[in-house]
């Protein structure tokens, strides 16, 4: 007999109900964007708004479909560098935080360099990044990793902190080392923030490559918006902008997921 | 068996107002295998002196032995078992992860005393061993605590109020299972508890701690057969408890 089933038996299972939402609340979601969709290409169609202002997103759809092999190439070089910039941005965050819980000064002495960065409009680093590193990769890496950075800084070092105290006293009686404790209390209980980290750094990873690229670069999706906007061509900038926002979103859902199978304990 | 003992131990906390005395020269000598029960009033330091007595506070003076270890050496052995108000389980870990975790802290695994199949018995969970925390009620989570506290086969079981959250029924039964487990372990125990009546009914020392800063009021052995079933003789004792409680020194 199986735990659920021995505990459906003895009435001990607990079954959390969640509170009945409203039936057109709860199928609206996936309507929603096809919604605004709709409406945008009806009120562009009304109003007769010239498209090199605002066009319909059947022209935009139709641009990205026609040309899809180019969009698709400069997707894949911002989605390299966003990978790329977000790994570095949540790497060293992660070893800040983690060797923050382990020398508790350490936070106060980085905090004060952390908050100037985070200070810093990093739009106009951008064309630092650019005139330092070149055209290459490397600026557009930078300047994702320097947006990621700081979320997942502050997500890991309140996620390794907030452990339920007894269990932390237990730990503690038990005699575990600090690292025994991070491995199996720390860890575990940063999860879930780990997922409100990367939920955050993933849109601004995006955004930070096509700043970068806008500023200079041999390909990639900011430098399509930005031959776009140089050429008054409102089709192409909404289509690489389109092909961004949808990357974002993929990026974000996947997130999502992850934080409900890994750190499922939560729900 | 180990035997603790608590010499001329202060303990004061620094408070914005001065400072904070919870115990001024507090002497104690826990006979070994003996269940120990420690009453007294709300926020005399009955939790604190458990604290002291794990290692897990150091106090401002005096010394403390667990045998002829100090708090930390006993930690280190992992001779204490330490069991809180709450369960502390780990949501991510199963009743038999939880369980097992108290064996691969330290540093070493352990050798359990009992094997993890054995102790999910003896607690009565057996059948659980892949359950969740999350699906198990309070009382079966106090269970899992409690298999998990002697997991590693401690010498002392330093509780602190452990089922006080629980309904009267399943402290009930959870009374009468520790009982079971102290008689076969053979462990020293030194008890917290708020509740007079879990005090006559389990302590062969029951120590009446006064308020703050804190002393010895009062100390009784009770003598009487386990199991206690006799409910006038249980109310008897807790009468004199209460007395001890609310009057002067003895």
């Amino acid at each position: 007999m199986s735990s659920r089933a021995l505990l459906q038996a003895s009435g001990h299972l607990i079954v959390r109900t969640a509170r009945p939402a409203r039936r057109w609340l709860r199928i609206a979601p996936p309507f929603t964007l096809p919604a605004a969709l709709l409406a945008w290409e009806l009120t562009v169609h009304i109003l007769r708004v010239p498209v090199y202002l605002v066009p319909p997103p059947s022209r935009i759809l139709a641009i990205l479909w026609a040309e899809r092999g180019l969009y698709l190439q400069a997707a894949m070089v911002t989605l390299g560098e966003a990978i790329a910039g977000l790994s570095l941005g949540m790497g060293i965050a992660l070893g800040l935080a983690v060797a923050a819980t382990f020398y508790p000064p350490l936070e106060r002495a980085v905090m004060p360099l952390v908050l100037l960065l985070k200070a810093i409009p990093l739009v106009a680093i951008a064309p630092i990044l650019t005139l330092w590193f070149g055209f290459g990769p490397m600026p557009k890496v930078l300047m994702t990793a320097l947006l990621t950075f700081y979320p997942a800084l502050v997500s890991w070092m309140i996620g390794l902190q907030a452990v339920d105290p007894a269990a932390l006293e237990l730990m503690r009686a038990w005699n575990a080392s600090d690292w025994e404790i991070l491995r199996h209390l720390r860890w575990p209980s940063a999860w879930p923030y780990t997922f409100t980290a990367l939920k955050t750094a993933i849109p601004l990873a995006f955004i930070g490559a096509v700043v970068a690229e806008w500023t200079g670069a041999s390909g990639g999706l900011g430098r399509a918006m930005w031959l776009a906007q140089t050429n008054l061509d409102m089709p192409r900038l909404f289509a690489a902008a389109f092909l961004l926002a949808a990357m974002s979103l993929t990026g974000y859902g996947l997130a999502a997921w992850g934080e409900r199978r890994v750190a499922w304990w939560r729900s | 068996m180990l035997e603790i003992r608590i010499r001329h131990v202060d303990q004061a906390f620094s408070i914005p107002q001065g400072r904070w005395v919870v115990f001024e020269d507090l002497n104690l000598e826990i006979p070994p295998g003996s269940f120990t029960v420690i009453v007294g009033p709300s926020g005399c330091g009955k939790s604190t002196l458990l604290r002291i007595v794990a290692g897990l506070l150091r106090p401002t003076a005096g010394e403390v032995y667990l045998g002829s270890l100090s708090p930390e050496e006993a930690r280190a052995a992992r001779w204490i078992g330490w069991m809180g108000q709450g369960p502390a389980l780990l949501p991510w870990r199963t009743v038999e992860g939880n369980i097992r975790l108290a064996l691969e802290v330290n540093r070493r695994p352990l050798q359990p005393a009992l094997s993890i199949g054995e102790l999910i018995e003896l607690v009565g969970l057996r059948g659980f061993e892949r359950a969740y925390p999350r699906m198990l009620s309070g009382g079966m989570q106090q269970r899992v605590a409690l298999a998990r506290t002697l997991a590693p086969g401690p010498r002392v079981w330093l509780m602190d109020e452990p089922f006080a959250a629980l309904d009267a029924l399943t402290r009930e039964q959870l009374l009468e299972e520790v009982e079971r487990l102290w008689q076969r372990f053979h462990a020293t125990v030194l008890w917290v508890t708020h509740d007079l009546h879990e005090a006559a009914r389990l302590a062969d020392e029951v120590i009446v701690l006064s308020g703050r800063p804190a002393h010895v009021r009062a100390r009784f052995s009770i003598p009487d057969p386990r199991p206690r079933r006799d409910e006038r003789r249980i109310g008897e004792w807790v009468q004199t408890i209460r007395q001890a409680l609310a009057g002067g020194d003895r």
